[in-house]
């Protein structure tokens, strides 16, 4: 069995197979699916998302990534690069900043994929309609007539997770109808926590 | 020439504008570092190019217009002949401050490539 999970150092891996279960973080709970079929999403022009023209030391509105929306029953796993000379600043949630510390977020620059090629520490998830977003500054002296931030990853196929009686498994940790699935992956698919 | 530097790269190269003198002995700007992110990147000297087709003259790369500081030594610039710097030849110079340019004479066509170190 290959050792599959989140943010794995190292070109790009799916953190699950196919018939295994996961554990999605939305809203402050999990919900469980059972994986049923993994693509993969290769980068490419279209996977791009040009911000557009911007000046010097501006910065955009945050913007969703709409090239990153996934249909119900659906999660992406994708990391992030930026092609131009920006600051790109993820949002999953409109306010609720990513890849985030006490007092700041980091950002993906030209020089994260210097220090990190394989992007592992990029890497975040999409699931169904909680949107990804970004907002990206141009940190230099001069206008960039374009802002582009690349993408690629995995999209995984879901299906409800049921227990051996056919009962959906449910996250409510302490409460009789906890009903916890006895293996399987968590995808931090949000990050209001 | 080619280039012998072995060292990886420590940034980001960037070029400036062709700069051209618009007045003898006098600085005026040449390459402004990136500074809008969280921290300002510092900049290193890379490679300078310049053509010169008004008389021989002196060309100085430094920080600041008033007063002007030299981050490498006066090069000569012969008349009518184009004159480059590669990195081979440039000291690794590494300042936190946007780079200046200045000729004996106006004129002058410069350009310089930098390496921006920072995030």
């Amino acid at each position: 069995m290959p050792e599959l999970y989140p943010f794995k150092p190292g070109p790009i891996e799916r953190i699950v197979l196919p018939d295994q279960i996961v554990g999605v973080w939305v809203n402050k709970l999990y919900k469980f699916y059972r994986v049923v079929y993994i693509e993969g999403i290769p980068h490419s022009d279209p996977l791009e998302m040009d911000f557009g023209a911007l000046a010097a030391a501006a910065t955009t509105g945050i913007t969703q990534l709409a090239l990153l929306e996934m249909p119900n029953y659906e999660f992406g796993q994708f990391r992030g690069f930026v092609i131009d000379d920006i600051a790109a600043s993820l949002w999953q949630g409109r306010s609720d900043g990513r890849h985030v510390l006490m007092n700041r977020n980091g950002r993906l620059t030209r020089d994260t994929d210097r220090r990190d090629p394989c992007g592992h520490t990029t890497e975040f998830y999409v699931h169904e309609d909680d949107y990804a977003y970004m907002d990206v500054l141009n940190p230099t002296a001069y206008a960039l007539t374009q802002t582009r931030v690349a993408f690629f990853g995995f999209r995984y196929v879901l299906e409800d997770a049921l227990d051996k009686y056919g009962k959906k498994y449910k996250w409510n940790p302490g409460k009789p109808d906890h009903n916890e699935p006895p293996a399987w992956t968590r995808v931090p698919a949000t990050s209001h926590l | 020439m080619s280039s012998h530097y072995s060292e990886p790269a420590r940034g980001l190269r960037k070029s400036s504008d062709i700069i051209t003198i618009a007045a003898g002995a006098t600085p005026e700007a040449l390459y402004q570092r990136t500074a809008s992110g969280q921290n300002p990147r510092t900049v290193i000297l890379r490679k300078v190019m310049a053509y010169n087709a008004v008389n021989a003259t002196t060309l100085d790369i430094g920080t600041g217009l008033a007063p002007f500081v030299n981050i490498i030594p006066t090069i000569r610039l012969v008349n009518n002949m184009d004159n480059e710097r590669t990195e081979d030849e440039i000291p690794e110079m590494e300042v936190g401050a946007d780079l200046t340019v200045q000729t004996d004479v106006l004129g002058v066509m410069v350009q310089v490539e930098v390496e921006e170190i920072g995030s």
